[in-house]
Parts: structure tokens; sequence; C-alpha cells
């Protein structure tokens, strides 16, 4: 066998080699099942996605979907389903119904599933099928107008139907649009037998595909050329844009937690390895004098940290996609879908991590430790040759590849640098004067509390350094549990319980009263009512749309479709001002629609309103809360210019399922207003923000694990002096109460500055990110005062005590001896 | 036949620098050592013993002067040269034995045979600790072993490279009287049977004695002791 291999073998029963190969495998496996979990949960918000498109990508076209595209995606191996959507009358029991209709093909849902349920206004069971010919699926209130049940007959134009289902939700169904009627599915083998497609008629026709991404992505390029006036390529993300800010969030927050983790990890490695070539200084020189070359040294080093790395790497592997697993089966329990496999591709995160920390934190240490002069033997005090400022650009520079090679970007590991660095600055400063102050306050020390106290000032550089090393361990994981709190409330907030979950549509004014009394009976939390009248905006600044946007190429939403537009003269609930003058008599823009169409204050617009063009500078800008489920419009006109145009009214409100039946009874009186039942989309929106609060607590808990192991290796790395200190005050006579005394009131004292330390820099960096990230009110986390110090000084005395166990026990000699 | 030069001496000169500015540890030495002499040099603490066996050995590189073992240059080569004929040449025993503490005894006298590939390292190991009475302590740890033992598997360790020179720093310095004369009679033993140079630095008078010839460092200089 090799030499160095031998040698290594050896090694591994001082435990020394294992604590660097542990180090590496806590950094690997950690990478590895954060980066796998992540992964993992953006499949499945993508897949929670695809279930509210019922597909993976959409095509939706105002015209028949061509042949070709459908051979096109049978050649590239996709699958496919179509839906037919269009509004016609539903006869039944000479009663007469204007319904909106979708005709599937058998494939359809390609993703998610419907809920259909057999008893009227029931809440819904899963069912993967589409109705079967001859059968219809009818919305509960559908099926309350028509006065039908299941088993009866309905006339769609020329074909009859047999009630089999009631409908809850559609998985694909379209939520935004307006005048909704109520809903019923058919199978798309009947709709020709209907005749109700006739040249003119307003249909949609929608293509739904699912399959590989590498697939969808080729099919994509392919098809988008091709795409005309009144087509869209539609993606899950678009389509689930309400979400879109939670996952972000979300996902954010996961790669800040998985970038804390290759902190850690590489902090981890630098201990160990530092520890390692402490251990090793002698062994190096004596291995000198026997004759061993630097050239042999190297090759034998190189030779270990590559064994090293590849064992390491191999195991690290292996128990990140375990670890990951665990974390997957604990969640499987409480979320309502199962996560989807891992991609082993995902596995290079973590073995690039080991081999980078192993490069910038192993190998620079190892070759310095080759330099040792054999000298040492005979002189052992002789130094290595210093050259730290290298060694610690080498690890800030990897440490920072690394961060950056896993956030895909330098913003995050920019801010995250400049903060560590800052942080150090306040941890030497209040570590200087705190130990310093120990030190006075102690002098002709006696007692364990002053030889704790003096030691704290006599170790003082290793000491800052454990300082920091604890300070940014305690602060990271105050921080993730500060934001971890506060997202999940603000989540909640956003959508409580009771948030609305239907829209009235199409309510005259003169049944806003009537409405308002059957709402109050029931006790329905109800918002306020807007005026509602639809334009489009034809002319920008002078320019005609169509002149603008010629192929309709990358046209904004603002100008793509005909708009809702109301008027107010005071600003909603839920909209904020952003600059201009709400109040003045001009347009008041959403700030996102403002921006997509690169419009600002003073740009003209013209809209068309019923055929008369109406002619607004724009004198506002707004958010608009798109989460709060409650009436929002891109554009908001003055009053005046609004008042005289035939509006219907909009409002929300939100009706519990027992007040379900009795609502839909009571709207039967005004059967031209339209309902838009919401609270499926709410349902499947706060099922996803559950999952996630409870995926972000696991990986909370997850690198509050691997900060425990690397406080465990930091203390570590210090512990020899301290043991050697206690073993000789022994020999000298003290009694073990004051070595254990003297021992914790210094690792105490360590845990308590660090706790303080990392809760005030918590502080800090929780106030930054609710102020400039989440645009939140700041608050006090009194919680952090606490945790932060209580976590510090027990964490750290525990650890100390179980570690002096050794000095207290064995006979002092020994210790002396085996040091 | 008459014995070659196994060490030459040419105007040695060690400064180093210390914050108080150069110290001058060496002062011009000039000496002779023959193939399988033994000579102790001896002298007060910080008279510069131990500085010169570091030269000697190619441990440290001297300010000016030269070196040569066995008629070739050694102080003037470079860390890869020297380290190269340490391997080839020299053999220690330290004051403070310095085993690999997570080395076995009998891994610990294979290391320079294994340094040099020897694939018979571990019978040459064995009859090395035989050699030194302990036989039955191969596979026991440093720090299981007594300090004489420790001194024992340094000596076979020493001894395992078959060195042309033992450079030796206070072997019995850290040791009981008993364990010292077992050491220094082992000692002894092995360098006539072996036919090795013997160069060690010592306090102790009687040690001395059993040598060749003494040298007296004294001051950065050295001088032969008439006996």
């Amino acid at each position: 066998m090799n030499f160095a291999f031998r040698l290594m073998l050896r090694d591994i029963r001082s435990g020394d080699l294992v604590t660097l190969l542990m180090a590496l495998i806590i950094s690997v496996s950690t990478v590895t099942s954060i980066g796998l979990f992540i992964d993992r949960l953006q499949l499945s918000f993508e897949q929670e996605s695809a279930n509210l498109l019922a597909a993976d990508r959409l095509i939706r076209s105002d015209d028949a979907i061509s042949n070709e595209w459908k051979l096109k995606a049978e050649e590239v191996a996709l699958q496919q389903a179509e839906r037919t959507s269009f509004s016609t009358m539903m006869f039944a029991n000479d009663a007469l119904q204007l319904s909106q209709v979708s005709a599937v093909t058998d494939a359809y849902p390609l993703k998610g599933s419907y809920l259909v349920d057999d008893t009227l206004f029931g809440t819904g069971f899963s069912f993967d099928e589409p109705p079967q010919a001859g059968e219809v699926w009818v919305s509960s209130r559908l099926a309350s107008l028509l006065s039908i049940t299941i088993g009866d007959i309905v006339e769609v134009g020329d074909a009859e139907f047999t009630v089999a289902k009631y409908l809850v939700r559609d998985p694909g169904s379209s939520t935004s649009a307006f005048a909704i009627s109520p809903r019923a599915v058919i199978n798309m083998a009947d709709l020709e037998a209907t005749n109700v497609i006739i040249p003119g008629s307003r249909v949609r026709y929608s293509l739904l595909l699912a399959g590989d991404r590498d697939e969808l992505a080729q099919y994509e390029e392919w098809v988008t050329p091709q795409l005309n006036e009144g087509q869209r390529w539609r993606t899950p993300t678009e389509r689930g844009e309400r979400i879109g800010d939670t996952i972000g969030r979300a996902e954010s927050f996961l790669l800040l937690a998985g970038t804390l983790a290759v902190v850690m990890s590489g902090v981890a490695m630098a201990l160990a390895s530092a520890r390692f070539v402490k251990r090793h200084l002698m062994q190096v020189a004596i291995l000198k004098t026997l004759g061993a070359t630097p050239k042999l040294l190297t090759r034998v080093f190189v030779q270990q940290l590559l064994a090293l790395f590849v064992t390491g790497a191999l195991v690290g592997l292996a128990v990140g996609w375990g670890m990951q697993e665990i974390i997957a089966s604990l969640l499987s329990g409480l979320m309502s879908t199962s996560l989807p496999e891992p991609s082993v591709s995902r596995l290079w995160l973590g073995a690039a991590t080991g081999l980078i920390s192993m490069l910038v934190f192993c190998l620079p240490l190892m070759l310095r430790l080759i330099k040792i002069s054999p000298l040492s033997v005979l002189q052992p005090n002789a130094k290595i040759e210093q050259n730290t400022l290298f060694i610690y650009l080498i690890g800030f520079f990897g440490m920072y590849g690394l961060m950056c090679l896993y956030t895909k970007g330098i913003l995050l590991p920019t801010i995250m640098t400049v903060a560590i660095a800052g942080i150090a600055l306040v941890v030497a400063v209040i570590g200087w004067v705190a130990f310093r102050l120990g030190r006075s306050l102690t002098s002709g020390a006696t007692s364990g509390w002053q030889i704790g106290l003096a030691s704290l000032y006599r170790r003082l550089v290793p000491n800052l350094f454990q300082l920091l090393v604890f300070t940014l361990i305690i602060m990271l994981g105050l921080i993730l549990v500060g934001i971890k709190s506060s997202l999940i409330s603000d989540w909640q907030s956003q959508l409580p319980e009771d948030a609305p979950n239907h829209y009235l549509f199409n309510v005259q004014s003169n049944q806003i009263d009537p409405i308002n009394n059957e709402t109050d009976k029931l006790n329905v939390e109800r918002s306020d009512w807007y005026p509602m009248v639809r334009g489009r905006v034809t002319v920008v600044n002078d320019q005609t749309v169509q002149d603008l946007y010629p192929d309709d190429r990358g046209e904004p939403e603002l100008y793509e479709r005909e708009l809702n537009l109301t008027w107010s003269d005071t600003l909603g609930e839920g909209n904020t001002l952003v600059e201009g003058d709400f109040s003045a008599q001009g347009l008041s823009v959403e700030q996102e629609a403002a921006k997509e169409a690169n419009l600002g204050l003073g740009d003209v617009l013209t809209l068309n309103i019923g055929g008369n063009n109406v002619t607004l500078p724009i004198t506002s800008i707004r958010t608009v809360d798109w989460g709060s489920m409650r009436p929002n419009f891109y554009l908001i006109l003055p009053k005046s210019v609004l008042e005289d145009y035939p509006a219907n009214f909009v409002s929300s409100l939100f009706i519990s399922d027992a007040d379900a039946q009795p609502f839909y009874k009571s709207m039967s009186q005004y059967p031209t207003v339209s309902i838009l039942n919401v609270g499926d989309l709410l349902k499947q929106i706060q099922t996803i923000i559950g999952q996630l609060s409870q995926a972000i607590q696991l990986v909370l808990l997850c690198i509050l694990s691997a900060g425990a192991l690397v406080l465990l290796a930091s203390v570590r790395s210090t512990l020899e002096e301290r043991l050697e200190e206690g073993a000789l005050l022994r020999v000298l006579g003290a009694r073990s109460a004051l070595v254990r005394q003297a021992l914790l009131v210094e690792f105490g004292a360590l845990g308590l500055f660090s706790g303080l330390i990392a809760a005030l820099g918590a502080e800090a960096c929780l106030y930054g990110l609710q102020v400039f990230v989440f645009n939140a009110d700041a608050s006090f986390h009194g919680l952090l005062w606490v945790l932060g110090p209580a976590i510090g000084v027990c964490v750290i005395s525990t650890i100390g005590l179980f570690a002096s166990r050794t000095v207290l026990k064995v006979p002092p000699m020994h210790l002396l001896r085996g040091l | 036949m008459a014995n070659s030069t196994a060490i030459k001496v040419t105007n040695l000169t060690h400064t180093v620098t210390s914050n108080t500015g150069n110290l001058t540890i060496l002062k011009g030495i000039n000496m002779e050592i023959m193939e399988s002499e033994s000579v102790a040099i001896v002298g007060s603490s910080g008279s510069g013993k131990s500085t010169l066996l570091g030269l000697l050995a190619g441990l440290d590189v001297n300010t000016t002067g030269d070196i040569t073992l066995y008629d070739q240059a050694f102080s003037n080569q470079n860390e890869e040269t020297r380290a190269l004929m340490r391997g080839e040449y020299v053999g220690f025993v330290f004051q403070s034995f310095h085993l690999l503490p997570s080395l076995q005894a009998i891994e610990n006298v294979m290391l320079p045979a294994e340094l040099k590939g020897d694939k018979d390292a571990r019978k040459k190991a064995e009859a090395l600790l035989e050699k030194v009475g302990l036989s039955h302590r191969l596979t026991h740890y440093p720090n299981q072993l007594s300090g004489g033992e420790q001194q024992r598997v340094a000596i076979a360790r020493a001894f395992a490279s078959q060195p042309k020179i033992l450079f030796a720093d206070e072997p019995t310095g850290n040791l009981d009287e008993e364990n010292g004369k077992l050491i220094v009679e082992l000692l002894f033993d092995l360098n006539k049977s072996q036919g090795t140079t013997l160069v060690m630095v010592t306090h102790d008078n009687e040690l001395a004695k059993m040598c060749d010839r003494q040298l007296v460092m004294s001051a950065g200089l050295l001088t032969e002791k008439t006996l």
C-alpha cells in the first residue's frame, strides 16, 4: 500500500483525521440535503402551480388549434389534452341559464384533478377523469338555478346530457375572466353534436401540454414564433402569479438558509483543518528529520486530501440524500401532496462545496505545514513560516466564491460578507473591552470565577476569534428564527381564514341594496362596492397601441385586453400611493402595470369606453395588494369622467361552507348577477403556504443542528490549551471544583457575550429585512434577546462542562503526558 | 584502513535575528569527526550546543561556512537535498523522544525504512525492537510506554535507516538514572556493532567521558577537551 495511505490509516486512529472527515461530511451533507430539499420544494411548487393550469404549459387561442401543432407535440413525446370553452344557454325543466361550458378530451386534466361531489354544494372529492360521453357535470349554482339534480337531463344546443356529478372545481378554470356564468363540463366527443359552435361564436380553445422540461422548452421554441394575435403561450408561474410572491420569498429564505449552511460548513472545515495542522506540526518535523523531503510530504498530503475528499464526498452525499429523505418523509404526514423525487443532477453542488472547502481551507494550511522547519524537533518554539494574510485571503475568496456558486449571483454573498465583516469589527471592539474589564476586575485571582474571567483576556486573540464564530452562528440562527416568524405571520395576515372567497359581478346599482340586505341577514363580511366600466387603451402619448406593437409582441398587459375600469375619489383599502396625487383629475395606474408599459407621471393615455374616447394624463402611481382578494384595478379614473357611463358593480365577500347553500339560494333571485368562487384557489394557496411554513421550520432545524456541530468543533479547537491549564492547576493543588468553575465561567462568559452581540446583530438585520425587503413595519423581537444569551450560555457552557469532565476525572499526570 | 572523515566543519558561523538585534550564536567553528568515532559536545545551557547539532544534521541553515558529510557538501544544499541526505546518512535520538503519538511502537520504527520504500520495513523494525528489548511492546502507543521504553523505541527508530551518523540530543536528559544507564549501554552497543559515527550533545559528564572525544562549547566557540 502507498505510504501516504498507510500513514493516513494509522492517523485515523488518532481521531484528528476523523474530525476533519466529519467536518467534510457535515459540509457536504448539509449543503446536499438542503439543496436537494429546496429542489424538491421548487418542483413541488411548480407542480402545484401546474395544477392551477391543469398542465405544464398551455396554448390559448381564439381559433381552433392547428393539427400541425398537435402532431409536433406528439413528435416530441409531450402529453396533450384539449379544452374548448364557450358560453351557451342550458335548458332543463323549462328553465334556461347562460352557462360557461368546457368540452374536454379524455386526457384532461394533465395536472391536478377535478373536485366533484354527489351532493349539492358539497365540498368535493378528487376525480382524475373528465365526464364520459353523454354526461355533464354542473356546478351546484347552475344546478340550483336550473332546479336539476343528479340523473336529470339538460340540453346544450342540439344535444342532451345526463347530469352525473356536481362540479366543485375545474383544475384549469379561469379565475381572471369576468362576466362569469355558472360552469358545466362535457366530454369533447359530444361537442360536435351540440352544434353550438358556429362561425363568429366566442370560443376559447386551449391545447394543454405536459412533459419533461427539455421537451417543453423545445416545443416552446418551435411554437412561439408561430403564435398570432389572440394566441398565448402560458406557463404555470404566470398563471399562479398570486402565489408567486409567496413562493418567491420562501425561495429567498431557503436560499439564504442554504447559503448560511455553506458558510457554516466552511467555518467547520477551517476549524478542523487548523486543528489538524496544529496537531501535525511535530509529526511533519519528525518526518523531515527522518529524511522525508518536501516533495514527498507534498505528495503524501495531496494524496491524503484526495482520499479524504473522495470518502467525505461520497459519505456526505449519501448522508445528505438520506437527510433530505428523512425531512421529506417527516413532512409527508403534514403535506397534502407528496414531494416529487429529488434530481440526482443536483448532487454536484454538495460535492463542489466539499472540494472547494478542501482546496481553500485545507490545502493551503497543509502546504504551510510542509514548510515547518525540522529544527522544531530541537527547538519546540520554532514556528511555521507565517503567511497568515494569504491563508485568510484564500479562505475569504473561497467562501465568497462558494456563496456565489450557491446563490448564482453576487448580491446576497456581498451583503453577507459586508455584514460579517461589520460584525467582526463590533465583536472585536466589544470583546476587547469586556475581556479587559473582566481582567481588571479580577486581579489577584483566587476563585474559579476570577480565574475564568482572567483567562478571557489572557487568551485574547483566540478568544476573540471564538467569540466571533459563536456570535455569527447564534446570530444566523436568530435571524432565521426571526425571518421565519415574520414570513409566516406575514403570509397568515395576508390570507386570513376569512379572506374573501367570492366575487359578485354584473350587479346593477338598484340591486346593491337588496343584496346588501341578503348578506347582512347571513352576517356575511363584504367589501365596498366598486363601480366597473370596461374600456381599452388605444393611444399612448399620441401613438396608437397598434403602431407601438404592430405584431403584438411584448405588448404589455395594460394594452393587451379590455380592462375593468373604476372610479374613486379616495384610495381604496390595500392601495398605497407611490407617487403623484390621487385626487388630481387624471389616471391612477398600478405600479407594476405602469412599469411593464414603461409609463410614468405625465404620460397621456386615451381610453375607448363604450365607443367614446377619453384622454387623460397619468397623475398618480399606486401599489395594490393583489394577495388581498379584494377587487383591484390597474386603472382608476376620476369620478367625474366615468359616472355618466352605465356601470355595474363588483364586491368581494367571505362565505363560510355553512353559509354557502343559503347564500346561493338567495342569490338565485338575481340571475343576472355573476358569482365567482375563488375559495378553492384560496385553499390551494393556503395549502402551499402551510407547506412552505413547515418546510422552512425543518430547514431551520437542519441549519441549527449544523450550527451546533460547528460550535462543538470551535470549542474543541481551543480545548487542549484549556485542558492543559486545568491539569496544571490540579497539579499545583487546585480542587476539581475550582477548575470546573473556572472552565464554566470562561465558556459561560463567552456564550453570554456572543449571545448578546448576536441578538443585537440579529435585531439590526431583521430591521433591515423588514423595512427594505419585506416592506413591513419594523418590530422589536424581544424573544431574540432572551434566546440569544440563553442559547449562548447553555450550549457553550454545556460543551465546556462536558469537556471538563476529562480534566476532572483523569489523573493530571496522564493528561499532561497525553498532550 | 584509515577511517575517512564523516563530518567536516569549516569556519561555521550562525547568526539569528532577535528583538534586540542580531545575535551570533556560533562564531567560527572548525572541526572534523572521523567515521565510527563517538564525540560528545558539552557546555553550559545556551552555549550553542543544540544549534550546532541542528546545523550538523542539516535541520537548519548556517549563516556562513561549510559542512560536508562524507565529502559531500551539505550545508549549502536546499531542503529537498538535505532531506534526502538526512535519510541516507543520519539518525536521531532526542531528549524528548519525539515518537509520533498516533503510531504504535513498531510503526514508529518502520517509518525511516518506509520512507525509503523498503518492503521489509516491518521485519527490520521487529528485529530492532527485539534488540532494544521491546518485542513484547510492538503494538503499544507511545503514551502507553514509560519514558525509558519510549527512548528505546526512539533508538530503534534511529538505527532503522542504518545511518552512518547518529545525532543524539541529551538522550538521557528526561530519564532516571537506571533507565539512563540502560539507554547509554544500548546506544554505545548499537553504535559499535553498526560502526556508526556518534555525535552527542549532553550535560552529563559521565556520559561524555564514554565518548572517544569531548568538545566543549563556550560562548559560541568550540574547543577540544584534553583528557
